[in-house]
């Protein structure tokens, strides 16, 4: 967690080296997409976390979002950015859930309703987890009656085909030394799929 | 006053504030202790001795505990200090965790009376047949003790965490803030409080903003400030309504686009506000600056100062490490000319407002030996190196300057690193920690 500078970001090294074409901009933003997700999953603890931080991780996730809709698809897929071994790895499938992102975007004529969505997919995110958003709930919004401090971030691509979701894929698998906790990553998916 | 074993995570210091005559200062840690300093008398024998603080004393201010509603812990953690100004002998303070605030009450006792006529000298009933002569009990001088005892406990104002306390110049009342809320409270009334400020919204799914600083005016009763993580200041008079939902000034920088990006609104969000002395200014601490505003000027900071500009670049890692979510705060001098706040790597931060010199200076056992002089540091970015420069990849960010505080009328600065309180004053040869 702290100093963490020294770790190795092979998909986040900021300084100047980073190839800020579309497609380098479109991982990224991808990469950061990454974080802040994991953030929100690693907040959970026995402590109510800091409402300031999971609020600035919220609207960054907002802003992360919109530029992810807006921006061109590039021309190629970006480079994969999670380093899976095969077509059904965890890495392809978050790709694949972010081009769905984009590309459901692109089918929509208005901008997403900023409010949480609507729909059945809410209902089976709502149900699919609910120790995720119970905890969420219970520690910000204990006067509020609110369930879904992060449903406005649009899932619904994600449910769109439920198809993708792998069938919890072995850990082993996904070993990549030091730079990600492939377990959160996929219970986050198991949170996002409904799985 | 650095302690050489391994810090543990409750002797992590988590504020630090000076009293009104700078004669006593108090720090709170993740431990729920509160440490009392008191600066001793000037003695012909040590010259150098003048100005040292001494331990006074120590309490444990808050314990840990339960919410069993929300199933969730509560930490013992002080978040705020604020003393009260002196009435009497005695010294009080307020000491706050994230949801309860106490004021404690600090005396002194050095006499103590002997000659009961009742009572033996351990307290115990005298056999009254034994009683043939009655005299007048006395004080006998005894070793100075020093006694604390709570005597308000202000619970239940709070959903969220309390992130600052405020005491009013009117010195009844004080206030205190939390993520979404402010309340205004009597001190000598702990069953209710009035709540003065509430952003939250109606719907928390539309919640993109929290207060994360405030403190009232030095002068004027009825004026306080709170800050956001959006990176505004509103200032509010509460003569205006009984909820001051409504401000009566918004202090706000307009973004420069050239520098925006996805963390715009993360490092502009205001992580302390504090009022200058002379209460025409107030101080804010963002990410990567400090920032001076007039009272009479809305639009824009009459100054900023970059705190350390060469992070710019390292952003993404930051918030990855989440360093990017930590709060310094910031502290005036006495005369409201120089600014201090912290950095990391165990640097500090020091700015001139008038030649608008800066200085990096480094807490470090090595580099503050007892009255040792402070060497400026440099934190060198690319380019040409000079012989002790640090490079920005060599900057430890586990050592963080988040808490300090400067004597109200001296030279004296307080700066807590992580388990360790160092403190400096600005006389040639007579440094100390």
């Amino acid at each position: 967690m702290v100093g963490g500078l020294k770790r190795k970001h092979s998909d986040l090294e900021e300084d100047e080296k980073w190839d800020w074409g579309p497609a380098g901009l479109r991982s990224y933003q991808q990469a950061l997409l990454r974080i802040s997700l994991d953030k929100v999953q690693r907040g959970l603890g026995p402590r109510a976390p800091s409402l300031r931080r999971h609020v600035l991780i919220h609207n960054t996730l907002q802003q992360l979002q919109a530029a992810l809709c807006l921006a061109p698809a590039p021309a190629l897929p970006p480079e994969p950015l999670f380093l899976g071994e095969e077509d059904f790895s965890l890495s392809a499938t978050i790709g694949s859930i972010l081009r769905e992102l984009e590309t459901s975007m692109d089918e929509t004529e208005s901008p997403p309703d900023p409010v949480a969505p609507v729909g059945p997919q809410d209902e089976v995110l709502s149900q699919s987890d609910p120790v995720f958003l119970e905890a969420l709930s219970s520690r910000y919004l204990g006067d509020s009656g609110l369930d879904d401090f992060f449903l406005d971030i649009d899932t619904s691509a994600v449910e769109k085909e439920p198809a993708l979701a792998p069938p919890a894929p072995p850990h082993n698998l996904f070993c990549a030394p030091g730079s990600w906790e492939w377990n959160e990553l996929d219970h986050i998916m198991e949170i996002i799929l409904g799985s | 006053m650095p302690s050489h074993r391994m810090p543990s995570e409750a002797d992590i210091i988590s504020t630090v504030e000076f009293n009104h005559t700078g004669e006593l200062l108090a720090t709170g840690d993740k431990g729920g202790r509160v440490v009392i300093f008191q600066r001793e008398p000037e003695s012909k024998n040590a010259p150098h001795s003048q100005g040292e603080y001494d331990v006074y004393s120590t309490f444990q201010s808050h314990e840990p505990e339960f919410d069993y509603l929300k199933s969730l812990e509560i930490e013992e953690k002080i978040n705020k200090i604020k003393w009260l100004p002196q009435q009497n002998a005695a010294h009080s303070l307020l000491s706050t965790n994230d949801k309860t605030i106490k004021l404690w009450k600090i005396t002194e006792r050095d006499k103590r009376p002997e000659g009961y006529n009742l009572k033996d000298e351990e307290g115990k009933l005298k056999d009254l047949s034994t009683v043939t002569s009655l005299q007048v009990p006395v004080l006998k001088p005894m070793d100075l003790m020093v006694e604390v005892s709570p005597r308000r406990v202000f619970a239940n104002g709070h959903t969220y965490h309390i992130n600052s306390i405020s005491v009013n110049s009117d010195c009844e009342t004080y206030m205190s803030a939390d993520d979404l809320r402010i309340n205004l409270w009597h001190l000598a009334i702990t069953d209710r409080s009035f709540n003065i400020v509430d952003i939250k919204p109606a719907n928390m799914e539309d919640l993109t903003e929290v207060i994360t600083a405030s403190e009232f005016h030095p002068h004027h009763c009825n004026l306080f400030v709170y800050s956001s993580s959006k990176g505004s200041l509103r200032l509010c008079d509460m003569r205006a309504a009984a909820l001051c939902d409504k401000h009566s000034k918004l202090f706000e920088e307009p973004e420069d686009p050239s520098n925006r990006s996805f963390f715009s609104e993360i490092i502009s969000s205001v992580s302390d506000v504090k009022f200058s002395h002379s209460g025409r200014y107030m101080l804010t601490r963002d990410y990567l600056t400090v920032k001076v505003w007039d009272l009479n000027m809305e639009a824009r900071p009459i100054e900023t100062y970059q705190v350390h500009d060469y992070l710019r670049s390292k952003l993404c890692s930051l918030y990855e490490n989440d360093c990017i979510f930590d709060k310094f705060e910031c502290a005036w001098n006495g005369s409201d000319s120089v600014i201090m706040t912290g950095a990391y790597n165990n640097f500090f931060r020091m700015f001139d407002r008038n030649t608008k010199r800066d200085v990096t200076l480094e807490a470090s056992r090595e580099s503050s030996k007892p009255r040792a002089v402070l060497k400026p540091r440099r934190v060198c970015v690319g380019g040409k190196r000079r012989r002790d420069d640090i490079s920005v990849d060599s900057l430890d960010f586990t050592k963080k300057i988040l808490h300090t505080a400067w004597h109200p009328a001296e030279n004296i600065i307080a700066i807590a690193a992580t388990n360790n309180l160092y403190i400096f004053q600005d006389k040639v040869n007579s440094e100390m920690h």
